[in-house]
């Protein structure tokens, strides 16, 4: 898979609730076209590592460099303009209206009135984008159907459209197979790995399902307990002892 | 809901526009249509805030009351003019609203509730007390406003006209903003404000630009009111105005601009109604309230594409 | 040390007095919100309710002591009914809802009070007049009684939250309202208990407080104000902090009406609340998170 130079740098990031430091220490480099995952038992602290990138916490220590530009601390509504996008564990939604009206104020966001006093006025032209993402994920046909009334894994779908049409270089999903079914699953991973091909995207990934992290990543990290305790191919990964050992020993999967 | 006017809508305008011709119309059934549109204007801009955006404000009373006052202290002072009234309401009620929106928007839910709340309080003990403004007895015996030189607007029937020519202008304007790129946003921050700050929408601007709009729109009606009545009082601003503008806006259907009308005139028709009848009209109020929350917390009204 | 005396010192203890009145207030609020998850808009009207109660009884018996025996439950039972047949439902939807029924239930309330003893401004007569000779001043023996009586009922409010089985039930519930459904208690019970104890709190105030206040049906609402007021100083969710928090309002409104007038005292309460809901939503001892 193509890689470029490297487009995210997580430095020395720690970050503590209380007592709790959640992550310490955390350093990594992601390259332009990567798939990089991020694992570990429950608790490693890889959500709050995506918290941090995406600017709902500011890091305690550490910074975060985005295509050369400092981000660490921003709020995550100047982040997404900087191009990074989240899609969050737990389907996060607009559930009282429809699919369609979802992914338009997504892909809205980045229409030429946004942000401007004529947006109080003018509506904006996204219909093409939208069909589009709607399309790539199969859920034209439940274009009018309130958010809410989808399947799970239909939500899951509509939680990557909502990121990407933000028109994000990175794409942070966190943990975008959860709940879904084997065979949902292996459509996901293809729709991934196809969409990051397609549109050049960098995927930073988390997840628990190993066949997917296998499957499509070109690097992996694992977290524990808050520290990176290993990095490297997914090959290299799967056969390091310490991997294995932080798997059975402390909080499986 | 596309930009396109329903012919209900129309329809529906035609026949406010030909009201006053109706046989059994009386002075008094006029300056009650007008008092019915006026609170329907308000309650519609108040649902801009609670049905789109999701913010509920316990200080709306305060902007009506704000834009009355404005009006009222010009015409005491012998500027009769219309525009200038309005103009001036307008710039006294945006310059509170800046305040008000600014602070409260930092919060949400019942905190953001409370804030307009207090914020209102302190605008009605203010005038309450202030013998400038009247004091408890505000500023009564105004004279007419004038549209123009030589056009006063002091026979129902003008009255009535002015209020549905605002109504009408309200009404565009929230279609407008509604449908709009910028009212969709507004439904989203509605429905998971979170997601919309990821999606790059600085929600608090929004929030706030909300909230302006909605203050101006209740503080021109507020300026329009001295008109029609010749005073302007504290009690204009009490909380409890709030409450029956929320209770209208319930009433009427959370999340439509139609609704809200139908709601604020209904409620005032049923106001006064209930207090030809009897004394204790309040008490119906309340509980028309507590039955709307545990039956239809919707709205009774509600139907999801506006007209 | 004149001033202090003459002036000061009536004006510490009539702030200690009120900031007790506002704390039973707002106990009831935090109380009422931590469990059910409402804002209890007509708590002011429960306190009122009170004064009229005793009206009532004192109209009867002509014994100020009846009333402060039978008011309180009278109110107690009426917030039981009530909590029965229009909050119940409202647990764990969002506060707002709560809110807005509230304020229906208020206006009910407050005209129904009006429709039957009217609007005018009524007395009731203190148990027993005359004053003490107190540090070189004299204080009005009422007051006197007042200061003593609710110290007691605060001590005695402690005690049942702390020692007793039920009161630390309450008070842990409060904390955490989902915990009751694991221990096999009797919730729905526990609630309606609670809300009727709230209420009668609230009604002991309104009667305590009345004859030194004249009462009359808006008497509540502003104190409903005030104790919104402290319940968010304190921390929605803490018990001690509402009762903290409302002596510290009790106070600053006593010593402020010593330079200001009352309407200049009320925007500076209003502006600290402000500033309070803007800086620190919490309070001093809330829990983050709660409804940010």
């Amino acid at each position: 898979m193509a890689a470029g130079g490297v487009i995210l740098e997580v430095e020395g990031v720690s970050k503590n609730f209380g007592a709790l430091a959640a992550l310490s220490r955390v350093g990594f480099a992601v390259s332009q076209g990567q798939v990089f995952s991020v694992i570990g038992p429950n608790g490693a602290g890889k959500s709050t590592l995506f918290n941090v990138v995406s600017g709902l916490y500011a890091p305690n220590a550490g910074r975060v460099v985005f295509r050369g530009q400092e981000i660490t601390g921003l709020p995550p509504e100047r982040i997404n303009r900087l191009g990074i996008a989240k899609t969050f564990q737990i389907t996060n939604v607009f559930p009282e209206i429809s699919v369609e009206e979802n992914v338009g104020v997504a892909a809205q966001s980045r229409s030429a009135e946004s942000g401007r006093l004529a947006s109080l006025w003018r509506t904006a032209d996204v219909e093409a984008r939208v069909t589009e993402l709607l399309e790539a994920f199969g859920l034209v046909a439940r274009r009018d159907e309130l958010a809410e009334n989808l399947s799970h894994g239909e939500q899951r779908y509509l939680e990557i459209c909502l990121a990407l049409a933000t028109e994000p270089t990175l794409l942070l999903l966190d943990e975008p197979t959860a709940g879904m079914t084997p065979g949902e699953t292996k459509d996901a991973t293809e729709m991934i790995r196809r969409l990051a091909l397609a549109r050049g995207l960098t995927v930073l990934l988390i997840e628990h399902d190993m066949s997917v992290v296998m499957g499509i990543s070109d690097r992996v990290a694992v977290l524990h307990f808050g520290e990176k305790i290993a990095e490297g191919t997914p090959e290299a990964i799967r056969n390091d002892p310490r991997v294995i050992e932080a798997y059975l020993g402390g909080g499986g999967d | 809901m596309s930009r396109a006017l329903s012919w209900r809508a129309v329809v529906v305008w035609a026949l406010l526009a030909v009201l006053p011709a109706l046989p059994f119309m009386s002075k008094f059934y006029l300056l009650l249509a007008f008092d019915a549109l006026l609170f329907g204007a308000i309650a519609m801009s108040l649902d801009l805030l609670i049905g789109y955006t999701g913010l509920v404000s316990f200080g709306h009373a305060a902007f009506f009351g704000l834009g009355a006052y404005a009006s009222a202290v010009l015409l005491e002072r012998g500027v009769v003019s219309l525009w200038a009234c309005l103009l001036f309401a307008v710039l006294v009620v945006g310059l509170y609203a800046l305040v008000v929106s600014y602070f409260s928007t930092t919060r949400r839910g019942i905190y953001f509730a409370l804030l307009t709340l207090i914020f209102a309080e302190v605008v009605y003990t203010f005038f309450r007390y202030t013998q400038t403004f009247g004091g408890s007895d505000g500023i009564q015996g105004l004279p007419d406003a004038l549209l123009w030189r030589g056009v006063p607007i002091d026979t129902p029937l003008r009255k009535y006209y002015l209020v549905l020519v605002y109504l009408t202008v309200a009404y565009a304007i929230c279609r407008v903003v509604v449908t709009s790129h910028f009212g969709r946003v507004l439904v989203a921050i509605r429905e998971n404000e979170d997601r919309a700050r990821f999606l790059g929408y600085s929600v608090q601007r929004y929030k706030m630009a909300a909230c302006m709009i909605s203050a101006l729109l209740t503080g021109t009606a507020g300026a329009i009111y001295p008109i029609r009545s010749a005073f302007a009082t504290p009690d204009l601003m009490l909380w409890t105005e709030s409450g029956e503008f929320i209770i209208s806006v319930m009433i009427g259907g959370l999340g439509t601009l139609a609704g809200p009308i139908l709601g604020g005139a209904f409620f005032t028709i049923l106001r006064d109604k209930v207090s030809s009848f009897v004394d204790w009209y309040f008490i119906v109020i309340g509980v028309v309230l507590v039955l709307i929350v545990l039956f239809m917390p919707k709205g009774l009204l509600r139907w999801r594409q506006a007209a | 040390m004149d001033y202090l005396i003459a002036i000061l010192l009536p004006q510490l203890l009539h702030g200690l007095v009120f900031g007790a009145a506002l704390g039973l207030l707002a106990l009831g609020l935090t109380v009422i919100f931590g469990l059910l998850g409402v804002m209890n808009f007509a708590h002011g009207e429960l306190y009122m309710l009170g004064a009229y109660a005793g009206i009532a009884v004192v109209g009867v018996t002509h014994s100020f002591w009846a009333a402060l025996v039978v008011a309180p439950i009278a109110v107690g039972a009426i917030g039981a009914v009530t909590e029965v047949a229009t909050l119940r439902p409202l647990y764990r939807r969002e506060p707002l809802y709560g809110l807005i029924l509230t304020f229906g239930l208020a206006l009910v309330f407050r005209e129904g009070v009006r429709q039957i003893w009217g609007g005018d401004m009524r007395r009731i007569l203190p148990p027993f007049t005359g004053s003490t000779p107190l540090l070189g001043m004299t204080y009005p023996n009422y007051r006197l009684f007042l200061l003593v009586a609710s110290s007691l009922l605060l001590l005695a409010i402690w005690l049942f939250f702390t020692k007793t089985r039920a009161g630390v039930l309450v008070r842990a519930a409060v904390q955490d309202a989902e915990m009751l459904d694991g221990l096999g208690v009797n919730v729905p019970r526990v609630f309606t208990l609670t809300f009727a104890g709230s209420a009668a709190l609230a009604a002991l105030a309104g009667l305590l407080l009345a004859p030194i206040f004249t009462v009359y049906p808006q008497m509540g609402v502003e104190m409903i104000l005030l104790a919104f007021i402290v319940v968010i100083l304190g921390g929605m969710g803490s018990m001690g902090g509402s009762v903290a928090a409302a002596f510290v309002i009790g106070l600053a409104q006593s010593l402020l009406t010593l330079w200001m007038n009352p309407q200049r005292v009320a925007i500076a309460i209003f502006a600290i609340m402000i500033v309070v809901l803007i800086v620190r939503p919490r309070g001093f001892f809330g829990r983050e998170g709660v409804l940010e």
